[in-house]
C-alpha cells in the first residue's frame, strides 16, 4: 500500500482497541484504513457506518455462506460502526478465546434467533454449506436426525448453547476453521 | 450452595381450582427452588417486557418441534402455549445465555467474583453456563437482591476494579458484548478507581515521529505477511491435497498424507547420518583399496561395482580415528592432537550415530501415534463426527471462488460417507447366514494363510540355491534373481488375495479393507523375516573372507529399486492399462477403484527396507526420499487420470492412525530387533567398514567406555552409569515395572471417566424430561387462569340481563 495512511485515530484510542480486542496494533490500523475507504469521504471514523451489503461484499466474506448471518450478528440496527467492524475482526482472529468464537459461532448459526439450533436451523445450515438445493429431503433428514441425536443430550430436539459447546470442544478443527484474516495488509 | 429462598408461592387460588386434577401447589415440598424461580422470571417478565415482541411471531416456531414430547395440543394439534408460558420460556437460563445482556452481566459478575474470592469448589468445565441452578456460585438469578440490569452491570463494574488491570483487561476481551459496551465497562471501572485518564493532549494527532514509526512497522508486517504466504505456497503439495480430497474423498487422501508423512521420517532419519557419517567421511576418504571398476549403466540396479567403493554402503568407512594429524607413537601411547587437528573417532561415531538416529525416529513416531490416537479417539464417544462435521468442515479462511467450490465437494463427499457407514450399521441377520458367513471366513483365511507359506517357502528355496552357486563378477545382472522373485510374490500375491475376498462378503468395507491390510502384512513380513535369516544367519557364514555387509546392503538396494519398478509397472498396468481395456473393449464406463490397501501397504514395504538397511547403506534413506517424491507426482496422476473414488465411500478418519500404528508395529519394531541383533551378535567382518577389529559392533563402545575409564577421575560417572544401570539388568526391571503400573493407572482412570459421562448423560436427559414435565405443568396452570378470568369475566356481565330478565318476568 503506498499512499498514505490517514491517522485519524488517537494514541488512547488505539491502546483502548488493543486492550480490548484480540487484534494487534498493526491489524487495528489496517482494519481503520479499509474502513475508511470504504466509507463516505470527510467522515470522522467514529460517525461513519457501513451497510451490510458493503461488509458482505468485502474479501473476506465474499464467499463465505454464512456472510449475512455474520453480517447481522455483528452488526447493531442494520450497520457497522468501526468499533462493530473491530469486535468482528476480533472474534475471528487467531488470538481469540475459545469460548468467544464458541459464543458467536452459536449465535450464527441460529438462524430464527431463538436462542437454541433447532432442526431448521441445521437444515439451513447444511443447505448453505453445500451451497445447493438439490440435496435429497431424505439425506437432509437423516443427516439432521444424527446431529441431534449426537449432541443433544437433553432429548428436546434442539441444541442449546450448552450441548453445542460441547460437541465443539471435542473437536480441534473448530478453533482453526472458524478463523478469517480479514484485512490483505 | 446455591442459596435456597424461603418459599413463598403467591398466585392467587381460584375457587375453580380445587377438586381438579393435583395442582402445583401441592407439589411444593419437592420443587421449592423451581417454583421461586419461576415466580421470579415471571416478576422480571412483567416488568421487562422485552421479550413479548420477540416471542409472538415466534410462537409457531415454539410448536412445530413438538414430536415426542407430552404436549399441551392447542385446537390445530399443535402445541398452543399461552403468551404468559413463552414470556417465561423465554426469560429461561438456558436461552437468554448468550442473547440477553443481563445474562452475559451476571455471568462474568459471578466469573470475577469467583477469581476475587479464589473459590475452592472444584468447578465441572464451562459450569457457569449450566442452566441448572445449584451448580451456580453467587448467582445473580437467583439472588432475590439484584434484578434489574443496571445493578448487575454496577455490581460488575465494582467486581472489575477489585482486579488487575491485566486480569481485567483479559476478562472484557473474551466478554461476548459490543466494544462500545466493552469501552464503557473499562472506562466506568477506570474513573471509580480514580486513576488518570491517561497523559495528556488527547485532541493531539499522532507526530510525525510515530507515523514514520508506524509505517515501517507497517512495511515490515506486510513483508512478513508475504513471506509467510510465500512458504506456505511452497508448503509441498497443499493445493493438490485439496483437489485430490475433493475429488476422490479423505479415503484417498490419507494415502497420499502418509505418503507425505514417510517423507518426513526419512528426512529425519537422512540429516544425522549426513552431517556425522557421510559428511565426515567423504571429506576424508579412505585411500582406495584395489581397482576401481568404471562405471556402468548396471550399478543402477544392482548396486554393485563401482558403487561398492563410494560412500554408499558400510565397507567404504574407515575403522580409525580421523583427523589425527600425528602418527601414534611406536611405544603404543597416547597421541596428543595438534591445535588444529579435532580427532573423529569414526567406528564410535557410526555406532551412536545410528543409534541416536533410530531413536529420534522411535520417539517420533511413537508421539505421533499417540497424537494420531488422540485425535481420532474420545472417551465415552463412539461417533460424535457429524456435529463436528457440519459445524466444522467450511474453512472460513477460504476467499476464493475456485477453492470454495472444492470445499463444498469436498463436504458434500464427506456427508454422504458419514450417511453410508451409518446405513451399513443397520441390518440384522439370521444365524445361519451368519454360520455360513463364518464358515466361508474361516476358509479363505486358511487359503490365504497356505498361500503366505508357500511364498515363505518358494523364497527361503530360491535364496538357498543363490547361496550354493555363487555368482561370479561379469555376471553380476543374476543377482538381480532373488529380488524380482520377491517382487513378483509380493505382486501376485495381492490380488490373490482380491479374488478370495471376494467370495466373502462383509457388510463393512472397513473391516474388508483391514482385513485386506492384515493378510498382505503377513505375507510381506514372514518375506522379509525368511530374507533376514537369510542375510544374517547364512551369508555371514557363507562369505567369510569377503565383506558381507556391503553384501546386505547391496541387497536391500537391489530390493528397493525392484520395487520401485514393479511399483511403476502395477501403476501403468494396472490401472492405465485396464482403464484403456474396459474402456474400448469391454465398453464399459467403470475406471477401476484406486486400492487404498494396497498402495500403503507398499509404502510401508519401502520404508521397512530402507530402516533395515541402514546400517549397511547409509545413504539409502536419500534414495528414498528421491523415491517416495517421484511416486507421489505418479500416483497423483494416475489417479486422476484413470481411477475413481471408492464404490462405497467410507470414512477415513481413523485410517491415518491405523497407518502409523501399523508403520510402528510391525515395521519399525523389526528393523529394530534386525539392528539390535546385528550389533550385538553378529560378528563384523575382518576386511571392511569400521569394525572390521572387533568382535561385535557394540564392542567400539565398550572400548570406549574403558578408555574413558583410563582417562580419569574426570569422567568417571560415564563408565560407571555403564557398568551399573546399561549393563546390569536390574534398571531394566524397575523401568519396566514402573511403566506397567503407570499405564495400569491410566487404564483405570479412562474407565472410571467413562462411568461417569455415561452417568452425566442420563442426568442430563432426566433433567429434559423434568423441564417439559414443568413447561406443561406451568401452562396448565396460566390455561386454568385464563378460563376461570375468563368465566368471571362473563359472569359479570350476565347478572345485568337476568336481573332485567327478573324485572321483565316480574
Amino acid at each position: 500500500m503506498g499512499q498514505c495512511l490517514r491517522y485519524q485515530m488517537h494514541w488512547e484510542d488505539l491502546e483502548e482497541y488493543q486492550a480490548l480486542t484480540f487484534l494487534t496494533r498493526n491489524e487495528i490500523l489496517c482494519i481503520h484504513d479499509t474502513f475508511l475507504k470504504l466509507c463516505p469521504p470527510g467522515k470522522y471514523y467514529k460517525e461513519a457506518t457501513l451497510t451490510m451489503d458493503q461488509v458482505s461484499s468485502l474479501p473476506a466474506l465474499r464467499v463465505n455462506p454464512f456472510r449475512d448471518r455474520i453480517c447481522r450478528v455483528f452488526s447493531h440496527n442494520g450497520v457497522f460502526s468501526f468499533e462493530d467492524v473491530l469486535g468482528m475482526a476480533s472474534v475471528f482472529s487467531e488470538q481469540a478465546c475459545p469460548s468467544l468464537k464458541i459464543e458467536y459461532a452459536f449465535r450464527i448459526y441460529d438462524f430464527n434467533e431463538n436462542g437454541f439450533i433447532d432442526e431448521e436451523d441445521l437444515q439451513r445450515i447444511i443447505l448453505r454449506l453445500l451451497n445447493s438445493d438439490d440435496m435429497s429431503e431424505d439425506l437432509l433428514i437423516d443427516l439432521t436426525n444424527h446431529v441431534l441425536s449426537e449432541s443433544d443430550l437433553d432429548n428436546d430436539n434442539m441444541l442449546s448453547f450448552s450441548e453445542f459447546e460441547h460437541a465443539m470442544a471435542k473437536s480441534p478443527d473448530f478453533m482453526n476453521s472458524f478463523r478469517i484474516h480479514f484485512w490483505g495488509c | 450452595m446455591a442459596q435456597t429462598p424461603a418459599f413463598i408461592f403467591n398466585v392467587p387460588e381460584t375457587p375453580e381450582d380445587q377438586g381438579q386434577e393435583p395442582s402445583p401447589y401441592d407439589e411444593s415440598e419437592v420443587h421449592h427452588s423451581f417454583h421461586q424461580l419461576i415466580q421470579e422470571q415471571s416478576q422480571w417478565a412483567a416488568e421487562e417486557g422485552l421479550e413479548l415482541q420477540q416471542r409472538v411471531p415466534e410462537a409457531d416456531t415454539l410448536g412445530a418441534s413438538g414430536s415426542g414430547h407430552q404436549a399441551f395440543l392447542g385446537p390445530e394439534g399443535v402445541p398452543d402455549y399461552s403468551t404468559a408460558t413463552l414470556r417465561i420460556l423465554a426469560s429461561m437460563p438456558s436461552r437468554t445465555i448468550g442473547r440477553s445482556r443481563g445474562a452475559i452481566l451476571s455471568q462474568y459478575y459471578n466469573r470475577t467474583v469467583r477469581l476475587r474470592r479464589r473459590s475452592s469448589r472444584p468447578q465441572l468445565r464451562g459450569v457457569g453456563r449450566s442452566a441448572r441452578p445449584s451448580l451456580r456460585l453467587y448467582d445473580l438469578e437467583l439472588d432475590p437482591m439484584a434484578f434489574q440490569e443496571e445493578e448487575k452491570r454496577i455490581l460488575l463494574v465494582k467486581e472489575l476494579q477489585g482486579l488487575t488491570v491485566a486480569q481485567r483487561d483479559h476478562m472484557l476481551r473474551g466478554m461476548p458484548l459490543s466494544l462500545a459496551e466493552k469501552r464503557s465497562l473499562r472506562e466506568d471501572s477506570w474513573i471509580q478507581k480514580g486513576k488518570q485518564r491517561g497523559p495528556q493532549g488527547r485532541r493531539g494527532l499522532f507526530s510525525c515521529c510515530s507515523r514514520l514509526r508506524y509505517a515501517c512497522v507497517l512495511a515490515l508486517h506486510n513483508l512478513g505477511l508475504v513471506l509467510l504466504s510465500g512458504l506456505q505456497a511452497l508448503t509441498p503439495w497443499r493445493y493438490a491435497l485439496k483437489q485430490i480430497g475433493g475429488q476422490f474423498g479423505s479415503s484417498v487422501l490419507s494415502y497420499f498424507l502418509f505418503l507425505k508423512t514417510l517423507l518426513a521420517f526419512n528426512a529425519l532419519l537422512l540429516l544425522p547420518l549426513l552431517a556425522f557419517i557421510v559428511g565426515v567421511q567423504a571429506a576424508f576418504p579412505p585411500a582406495p583399496s584395489g581397482s576401481v571398476p568404471a562405471f556402468t549403466g548396471l550399478e543402477l540396479l544392482t548396486g554393485g561395482g563401482s558403487f561398492s567403493h563410494s560412500a554408499m554402503y558400510y565397507g567404504y568407512y574407515s575403522n580409525a580415528t580421523l583427523n589425527q594429524p600425528c602418527s601414534p607413537p611406536r611405544d603404543g601411547g597416547q597421541c596428543t592432537p595438534d591445535a588444529g587437528g579435532l580427532p573423529y573417532n569414526m567406528p564410535l561415531a557410526y555406532l551412536f550415530t545410528m543409534g541416536v538416529a533410530f531413536f529420534i525416529t522411535c520417539i517420533t513416531l511413537v508421539y505421533s501415534m499417540s497424537h494420531s490416537f488422540g485425535e481420532s479417539y474420545r472417551v465415552g464417544s463412539t461417533s460424535g463426527v457429524h456435529a463436528i462435521t457440519v459445524f466444522c468442515s467450511w474453512d472460513y479462511k477460504v476467499t476464493q471462488k475456485w477453492p470454495s467450490r472444492l470445499q463444498q465437494d469436498n463436504i458434500r463427499t464427506q456427508l454422504k460417507e458419514l450417511l453410508a457407514e451409518w446405513q451399513l450399521q443397520q441390518g440384522p441377520q439370521s444365524v445361519w447366514g451368519r454360520l455360513r458367513q463364518v464358515a466361508v471366513l474361516g476358509l479363505v483365511w486358511l487359503l490365504c494363510l497356505g498361500t503366505t507359506l508357500g511364498c515363505t517357502m518358494a523364497v527361503y528355496a530360491f535364496s538357498e540355491l543363490m547361496i550354493k552357486s555363487p555368482v561370479s563378477a561379469e555376471r553380476e545382472w543374476e543377482l538381480l534373481a532373488l529380488p524380482l522373485v520377491v517382487c513378483l510374490l509380493n505382486l501376485g500375491a495381492p490380488y490373490l488375495y482380491r479374488c478370495l475376498a471376494a467370495l466373502e462378503r462383509h457388510d463393512s468395507p472397513m473391516l474388508e479393507v483391514y482385513v485386506a491390510i492384515c493378510r498382505n502384512l503377513i505375507l510381506k513380513m514372514v518375506i522379509l523375516a525368511i530374507l533376514c535369516y537369510h542375510w544374517l544367519g547364512r551369508r555371514v557364514g557363507a562369505l567369510k573372507d569377503q565383506c558381507w555387509e556391503n553384501f546386505v546392503g547391496q541387497e536391500l538396494y537391489r530390493l528397493m529399486v525392484m520395487d520401485f519398478i514393479f511399483m511403476l509397472l502395477d501403476t501403468l498396468f494396472g490401472e492405465l492399462v485396464w482403464r484403456l481395456i474396459s474402456e474400448r473393449k469391454l465398453k464399459r464406463k467403470g475406471k477401476p477403484e484406486f486400492d487404498i490397501a494396497r498402495n500403503v501397504l507398499e509404502l510401508i514395504y519401502g520404508q521397512t527396507l530402507t530402516w533395515l538397511g541402514v546400517l549397511f547403506a547409509p545413504l539409502l534413506p536419500a534414495m528414498q526420499i528421491v523415491k517416495l517424491l517421484f511416486l507421489f507426482y505418479v500416483k497423483k496422476t494416475s489417479l486422476v487420470a484413470n481411477c475413481r473414488a471408492p464404490r462405497r465411500p467410507w470414512l477415513a478418519s481413523h485410517m491415518s492412525t491405523v497407518f502409523i500404528s501399523l508403520l510402528c508395529f510391525p515395521s519399525f519394531l523389526g528393523a529394530a530387533i534386525f539392528l539390535c541383533y546385528a550389533i550385538w551378535q553378529v560378528k563384523p567382518s575382518s576386511i571392511c567398514g569400521p569394525f572390521r577389529t572387533l568382535n561385535t559392533m557394540y564392542e567400539a563402545g565398550k572400548v570406549w567406555v574403558r578408555h574413558l575409564e583410563k582417562a580419569g577421575p574426570k569422567v568417571s560417572w560415564l563408565p560407571w552409569i555403564h557398568r551399573y544401570l546399561v549393563e546390569n539388568t536390574f534398571p531394566i526391571y524397575l523401568v519396566s515395572a514402573v511403566l506397567l503400573a503407570v499405564i495400569y493407572l491410566n487404564i483405570q482412570v479412562v474407565k472410571g471417566q467413562r462411568k461417569v459421562i455415561c452417568l452425566l448423560r442420563e442426568q442430563i436427559s432426566n433433567e429434559g424430561e423434568d423441564k417439559i414435565f414443568l413447561i406443561n405443568k406451568l401452562h396448565s396452570v396460566y390455561e386454568r387462569k385464563e378460563r376461570s378470568r375468563v368465566g368471571r369475566a362473563h359472569e359479570a356481565e350476565t347478572p345485568p340481563t337476568l336481573l332485567a330478565d327478573e324485572q321483565d318476568a316480574r
